[in-house]
Parts: C-alpha cells; structure tokens; sequence
C-alpha cells in the first residue's frame, strides 16, 4: 500500500450497486455468511485498489438487530476482504439512531456500539474506515472508541449536502478541525454527491486540514427512473474529476455509491503517485459542531459561568438547575460573545460529573464553543470528552505535575489548552519571566504532541490596587508571548479590584491589553461598554473592514441614550405608559423597568393584584373571545413574568408563593413547544414551575413530585402513541400516593381521554391550566 | 404556494380565526420567515411504486387513492438547525418561538408542495399518515422502504419523526383517463 500523505492510495468502490447487480436481495451486513462467495466475488472484482473495505456498513449493535452475533459478521467480513489480496480496512457506519439532544442515542450509547467493533476488528483488519457519517457527535464518539480500544489507522469521512454543511449543520472547516483533532490519520468526505457537486467541499477541506484528505464520491447525482434510482456519470467523466481533486491535494480517492469495478480500475493508474500538497497555515481554532471561533484579531470568551462570586449560579449547581446554566449560555451568546468558558468547581459537588451534565447542557442550547475550566484534571476529562467539537481548556500553568496531568488529555481529544504564565513559585514579577514560563509551556506541550497553534498563554492580569507597577508587565508580557508565535488570554477585570469605578479601569486596561497583542479577553459580555471597547478596536486596528461590523452595531446609536439590551431592535419598539397597559401589549423589555417604577409608589403584592393579575385577567379574557391570539398571549406572559422577576425580589421571604407545579412531556413525545407555552403561562401567574423537559420517564415525574411535593403535575402528549406514556405515568404517581391535581393537555387528548387515563383534570390550553389552579387554590 | 396563502397558513397555525394581521405579529412573521430561508435545510426523498406497498391497503387510503393507479411516498425536512433554533428561542423568547414554530411547519408544507408537484404531472396532494382515520404508526413501512436516515429524519419509539419538522406523505398517481 502506498505510503498515506507522500503517495496517493486507492479505495474500492460502491457494494450496494454491485449487490443489486448480482441480484443479492436481504440484510447486506448478513450476506458475508449467507452469500460469501458472491461477496468475496465483488472483494476480487475491487482488487485494482490498495484498500478493500469489508460489507459492514450497517453492522453495529444499534442499527443492526438480525440473528446473528455481530461477532461472526464482522469477523466472516473481513475473511471475505482478504481474499482480494490487498490491504482491508473495516466499514464503519452510522448508528442510524439520531443523537442526544435532538435525539434519543446517548454518547455513551453510541460509544458502546462502536467500542464492540473497534474490539473485534481492532486485531484482525489493517485500519478503519469510518464514513457516511451526518453528526459530529456521533463521529466523535467513534473515534474515541476506535482510539481507546485498537490501535490501527483511521480513516474518516463525512456527507455534506449541496449547501456545504453536513445533516446537522458543521461546515467543512468544522470537520477538518473536529476529526484532526481527534486523532484521524486522514479526513474527508464521502457519499453525499457526486464529484462534480463536491469539488467546493474538497477545496475547503484541503485549505484547512493538517492531515490527508480522503475523498469518495457518489457516481453523480442521483436520478430515478420509475422506482429505481440509477447513477448516470461516466466512467471516464468520473476519472477525470477524481484527477482534478488529486491535483488539487487530495490524498486518498475511491468511490461510493453507484460506483462499480470499471470505476475503480480507471482510478488505480493514480497510485502511488505523489501527493501534491500545499502547506496548510495553521490556526489556533476552537469549535461546536456549528461554530468555528478562530483566535484571530479579539475573541471574547463570555465569563458568566463561573460560580465564584456569584451567588444565583453557586445555588444553581448545588440545586441541579442546569437550565439556568443555559439561560446565561443564551445570553452571552446573543451579547455577541465568540466562546463561552464554564466552571463548575464547588467544594461539595462531584465535579467530574457536574462537569459532564453542564456541558451537555450547554451545548444543548448554545452554539458557541466551550472553555472547559477547571483545576481538577478528571473534571477536564470529563467536560472534554462531552463537548461536541474541539474545546479549549482552561488551564495549566509552568508546574511540570500539571502539565503531566493535562497535556495527555488536550493531546487525545485534539484540544487547545490555555496556559497561565506561573508556576509553584507563583507570578514572576517581570514579563520576562512570564514569557520564560509561556516558553517551557510550549516545549513541553510539543514533548507531548501539541503543536504549538494548539496553545495560548494568559499573562496574568495583577490588581492595580496592591500591584500597580506590575500592571504594565502584563501587557508588556502580551507583546513578548505573541513573538513566540502563540495567542494570548487575559482575566480582563481582576484589574480593578478594590478601587471605585471599576467599569472605567476594565474597559481601559482592556483597550490598552488590545494594543499589545490580547486576542481573548475573557470577560462579561453582558457589560456593553466591554463589548463597545472591543468592536471599536477591531475598527482602529483595522480588523473590522469598512467599519462594518461597527455601523451594524451602532447605527441606531442616539447619544445619550441608555444602551439597550442586545439584540433589541429599538426602532420597532413600542412603549407603554404603564406596567398594565405594558402587559396587554406584550412589551417584554419594557417590563422589569416599568415595575420598579410602580414599586416606588405601591407595595409589592398589590402590583401583583392589582396590576398584574388584572392585566393577565384581561388578556385571558380577549383571549377567550378570540379577540386576542397565542402570539399576544404569549408576549402578555412573558412581560408579566418579567416584572414577576423584579417583584418577587421586593416580597419578604415567607410571603405566601402561589405553590410549585411539575410538567413534563411524556415519554417516548419530543414536542415541547406546548408545554413551554404552558410553561411560561403559569410563570406569568406567579406558579413555581419545574421543567422536567421532554420524553420524561415516569420514575422521573415521580421523583420530581416526591421531591417538590407541587400543587399539580401538568403532563403533555401530542400524539396517541404518546397517551400510553402519559396514562403510566398517571399510574406511577397515583401508586406512589400523589395527590397534587394531575393535570393533562395535547393535541390529542380532551376531557374523555383524560378521565379514561386516570387524570384529575383535562385543559384546553395554558390559560385554562393557570385559571383552573387559581380557582382550585385560591387561597395561594 | 403564494405567499398570501402561506402567510394565511401561519396565521392560521398562530391560533387566529376569522381576523386578519396584526402589525407586530406580521413584523414577528416576516422576522421568522427570513430567518428560516438562512437556517433551513430543505432536504427530500422520494420513492415512486407502481405497486401499492402493503400498508396502504387499509380503508383511509384507499378511500384517499381512489382513481390512482400507483403512488409516491416521500419524506421531506427542514433539517435539525431549525428545532434546535425554536429550542433555543424557547429559553429566551417564547414569542419567537411559537411564530418560528409555526412559521416553520407552514414553510415545511410549501417546500414540499413545490417539490413533490414537480416529480410529474398528475399527482394528488399529500396525505400523511395520522391524518383522518389513518395511524402515525404508518410512518414505520414508510421508513423502512425509504431509509429517510439519509437525509437525516429517523423514528422514534412512539412514531414521532426527528427533526421534528419533518413530513412523510403518500401521494397518488391518477389514473390517466381520471387526469384528463
């Protein structure tokens, strides 16, 4: 076999095609033991190439669900390969199952399927192939298993569609980024489309990979003719783009789909001949599986989560409310930040799995990249492997332990790590010294494998107050890291620390840090004149082109003005007078304004009945009439809860609360959007509600009631497969001695459904649930 | 479908009955709208069968295909970004979020119409498994003769499709002596 990267390998070509054509009808995977003659024919027909891959594509414990052991499959496939007398390597494929979130797969799941083929083929076939492949996650976890548990080259490839992004949204660069960093010996693309169509994934591949690209198209695009589908691209037309990508750099060529031995003969001329391959620049690039944030110019990493100093996420972590970690992932994201870093360490949690729980979180919500922050290495661990895409980790420092601890980490999961300029002797006073330590950091991470665009170095921001010369040796410090070619992070507010008007030193010291060279300050996104300081740097320095991403900003700018939230489009803002009449409109970023000002004269409890509650009353009631709509409804809601938020901080403690409500969407039911709307209704009257989320387990409805001990238990289902799950549950809280007012709603069900499955109650909609719990506890 | 009518469909998905626009949710809608032509991913799949497939030979669809001679199933989606964007907004802004929701199913059903009347001349519109008389577990044949894994739409335990803004549809193909 020709030498991967110095010369160019040949694949075989499509099995499915060449099935249909020997008539071989049933489960392909099963054909290796039913039809072994036939299908080692097809090996022998494909020996013009370097590697055979064996008929396993849809051989894994999730998809596959035949008779036989995947054991004797797998193993009676590679035999099969053998016989073309060329190097094999094993087909891996998708699970077919869609992923957590969206989906029901776990990680761990997918990775359990993958680690029992990387078990059984690991010792017996020359390397993997893993292709086809439509969500990173999904790839991530198999190429963690194949690293963990075999030691043989992989290959892997990935569909994109004509749009350039894959079936779960990651772009090219995304891909390249991702399975470099996991450790793939070559990267690319297969299936999807056919040549022609692919050429500008391939060109984007090869302007950014550091490893071998692998490409193996489809015979063309598709066309169906009566119930077949059939491929019409000629061989020859074929061979001819197979040679345009060979010049263009790629490394490995075969082909998919409709592709047949004549093809795959034409392509065998090109082995062995040598890869023409230009350089590849590398970038320090964090990424999601749908953003690419290259640290380039400024970054900001948004430094909200993180539980020192702040009280409401400390209580969070501890209560197990991750939905509020997500909440101020959200934010930050629409406040313009690039990467969100997370910290979860609390003496009294389990890091590790708090780590893993947030991330997921997070990640479900949010589409930056994360900053997995932690001194705990097996908490590192634990966020990196979970992460979706390639994270950046926060930190290590000059101490050869801690190195030691994290680099083999960064190293097997392709992560960029963030060192901090001290060591056990503490932050060396001069820059210098700092920059020394940054210089150690970069040695020994290349010791370890991690090049040197896979680390930044924070030069460690001193408070003015206690060490105001040392403030100028950060910054000098910035200027003497990035001449070691590395980018660079700085803790931007620790520098105000104990002086008055902190906000003017932070945002000072921030464009100061700017000038010589920070690439990411970490910081509050939420504190506009921060993220003011640094669009308008990338305008001086010349980073913003034309000023545009600037005017886009501030165009709407009115001196003076009291800066508005984020994403609020001023120009299309009405205004309210009044809290009430801001409620009937719906005026959601006007609320909490417009309540404190109704506090000033009122108690807070008569705000609450007498403006709030009436306002809602009304709403409800045109709502009913069908003068008012869901739309209106909802942004009614949604501005009550808004000023609920600012009363509810004014009431005393044991003010009496309205009680606690459960819901949840059934098991087995994905559609939420009902229940959300639910959600925020009983919010808007003043209920405590608990989200159990979507595809709720009975036990966990028990657990949670057991737990919060509501005044009623909402539960949604959209459809009748779905009322099953619901009428179990019902029977899991009633065994269980439940007697909150379980309440049920959904497209399919009405009051029959409802007492037929044991439920107290059947509501139409949100406003029908909010009104009857006021009626059955009035005196909340 | 026009663009009056796919708005009338919206509106309709909203909740409202017997009124017409409102300006901030016509600005909410043309907002979502926008938004779902840059994040949607319109993907489709379809397969045509001279002979009917089992499942269909059940009252509602024989009802539905009277005067067809074979059909078509397909499968069509707006791909995961757009659950995951109403997700996103449901944490943030519930009023973006039902209008994106129902944007999104009323945009669904045109990208599929556009597409699936343009396979030939001669087909009826859709009818997908769930509606009158007929049961979601229909979609499981479908899935298995179509494999709509490739274009990123499976099925869960309880029948549901994932992205959830996603459409299978059995659509027939008249007798020709019926189309003239």
């Amino acid at each position: 076999m020709p030498e991967l990267g110095r010369e160019v390998i040949v694949f075989d070509g499509g099995m499915g095609s060449e099935l249909e054509r020997l008539g071989l009808r049933g489960v392909p995977e099963e054909l290796n033991v039913t039809a072994a003659e036939q299908i080692r024919s097809i090996h022998r027909a494909y020996a013009c190439a370097d590697v055979i891959t064996t008929n396993t594509f849809g051989l894994n414990r999730v998809k596959y669900r035949g008779a036989y052991p995947i054991r004797e499959l797998a193993l009676r496939a590679i035999e099969n390969a053998r016989c073309a007398g060329k190097k094999v390597f094993f087909d891996i494929g998708p699970t077919g199952a869609m992923m957590e979130p969206l989906g029901p797969l776990s990680f761990d799941q997918a990775y359990e399927a993958f680690e029992e083929l990387a078990r059984i083929a690991g010792g017996e076939a020359d390397g993997f192939i893993v292709e086809t492949f439509s969500d990173l996650y999904e790839i991530k976890a198999c190429l963690l298993a194949l690293k963990e548990n075999a030691d043989k080259p992989i290959y892997a490839t990935m569909t994109f569609d004509q749009s350039g992004r894959t079936l779960t949204g990651s772009s090219p660069e995304i891909v390249a980024c991702t399975l470099s960093g996991l450790g793939a010996d070559a990267l690319g693309v297969n299936c999807s489309l056919g040549p022609k169509e692919l050429l500008p994934v391939v060109e984007r591949l090869l302007r950014v990979s550091d490893k071998p690209v692998i490409v193996q198209p489809n015979r063309g695009l598709p066309v169906l003719e009566g119930d077949k589908t059939v491929y019409k691209l000629s061989a020859e037309e074929f061979e001819a783009y197979a040679e345009t990508m060979l010049k263009m750099g790629v490394s490995v060529i075969g082909g998919c789909c409709g592709t047949t031995p004549e093809f795959i003969r034409r392509l065998s001329r090109f082995s062995g001949q040598p890869v023409r391959r230009p350089e590849v620049r590398a970038q320090t690039q964090v990424c999601s599986a749908t953003v690419l944030t290259e640290i380039e110019g400024v970054k900001v990493c948004g430094e909200r989560l993180n539980p020192t100093g702040k009280k409401r996420l400390k209580q969070a972590l501890l209560d197990g409310d991750y939905d509020y970690l997500a909440d101020e992932a959200l934010k930050q994201q629409n406040a313009g930040a690039d990467l969100l870093d997370l910290n979860v360490g609390l003496p009294q949690l389990d890091e590790p799995r708090v780590m893993r729980e947030a991330v997921k979180r997070v990640q479900e919500y949010s589409d930056l990249p994360i900053q997995i922050d932690s001194s705990d290495p097996a908490a590192i661990e634990s966020g990196v492997r979970y992460c979706n895409g390639i994270p950046l980790i926060n930190s290590v420092n000059g101490e050869e332990e801690v190195m030691a601890r994290v680099f083999p980490i960064a190293r097997k999961y392709g992560a960029v790590v963030l060192g901090l300029a001290m060591d056990k002797d503490g932050v060396p006073r001069t820059a210098k010294g700092r920059c020394e330590i940054a210089r150690r950091i970069i040695e020994r991470a290349a010791e370890y494998g991690i090049p040197k665009h896979r680390i930044m170095i924070d030069t460690l921001v001193v408070t003015a107050s206690a060490e105001q010369a040392l403030v100028r040796e950060t910054l000098e410090a910035l200027r003497l890291v990035r001449a070691l070619g590395v980018k660079t992070a700085l803790g931007v507010s620790n520098v105000s620390f104990g002086l008055p008007n902190r906000a003017l030193l932070n945002r000072t010291f921030l464009a100061m840090a700017m000038t010589c060279g920070l690439n990411m300050p970490i910081l509050n996104p939420l504190d506009g004149e921060m993220m003011g300081a640094v669009k308008a740097h990338a305008v001086l320095s010349g980073e913003d082109e034309n000023a545009e991403g600037y005017i886009e900003a501030y165009k709407d700018f009115l001196p003076g003005a009291v800066s508005a939230p984020p994403g609020t489009k001023r120009t299309q803002e009405k205004s309210a007078a009044t809290l009430y009449d801001c409620v009937k409109q719906g005026l959601k970023n006007h609320a909490a304004e417009l309540c404190e000002a109704e506090l000033m004269e009122k108690d807070p409890l008569t705000v609450v009945n007498d403006v709030l509650i009436r306002a809602l009353q009304e709403v409800g009631d045109l709502y009913e009439k069908g003068r008012l709509f869901l739309p209106q409804l909802v942004s009614a809601a949604e501005a009550a809860k808004a000023a609920f938020a600012v009363v509810s901080s004014r009431l005393p403690k044991d003010a009496p609360s309205k009680g606690k409500v459960v819901l949840a969407t059934v098991r087995g039911d994905v559609h939420d959007i009902g229940k959300n709307i639910v959600k925020v209704v009983l919010e808007s009257y003043g209920y405590r509600v608990i989200d159990l989320g979507k595809d709720v387990p009975a036990e966990k409805v028990v657990e949670a009631w057991r737990e919060h001990r509501p005044v009623s238990v909402g539960l949604s289902a959209l459809m009748t497969t779905t009322v099953k799950g619901m009428e179990e549950t019902i029977r899991a809280l009633r065994e269980a001695g439940c007697d909150a007012a379980i309440c049920v709603g959904g497209a399919v069900l009405n009051a029959e459904t409802a007492r037929r499955i044991g439920a107290d109650h059947y509501t139409r909609d949100a406003l029908e649930y909010a009104r009857l719990l006021d009626t059955l506890f009035p005196s909340a | 479908m026009s663009s009056s009518e796919l708005k009338r469909r919206i509106y309709y998905y909203l909740g409202f009955r017997r009124v017409g626009a409102s300006r901030e949710t016509d600005e909410q809608i043309g907002m979502r709208l926008e938004e779902l032509q840059r994040i949607a991913q319109f993907r489709c799949l379809y397969r045509c069968f001279e002979d009917r497939p089992a499942f269909l030979q059940k009252p509602p669809y024989e009802r539905f295909l009277k005067g067809c001679g074979g059909v078509i199933l397909s499968v069509t989606t707006l791909g995961a970004a757009v659950d995951r964007r109403i997700k996103q907004l449901g944490r943030t802004d519930m009023l973006g979020a039902v209008v994106l929701d129902a944007c999104a199913s009323a945009y669904l059903e045109e990208q599929a119409d556009l597409y699936e009347q343009a396979i030939r001349p001669g087909l009826t519109p859709r009818f997908c498994p769930g509606y009158g008389g007929s049961t979601v577990e229909d979609l499981r044949p479908i899935f298995a003769l179509l494999r709509p894994e490739k274009i990123g739409v499976s099925l869960n335990e309880s029948c549901f499709m994932l992205p959830a803004k996603s459409m299978a549809g059995v659509l027939g193909i008249r007798n020709e002596e019926e189309t003239q």
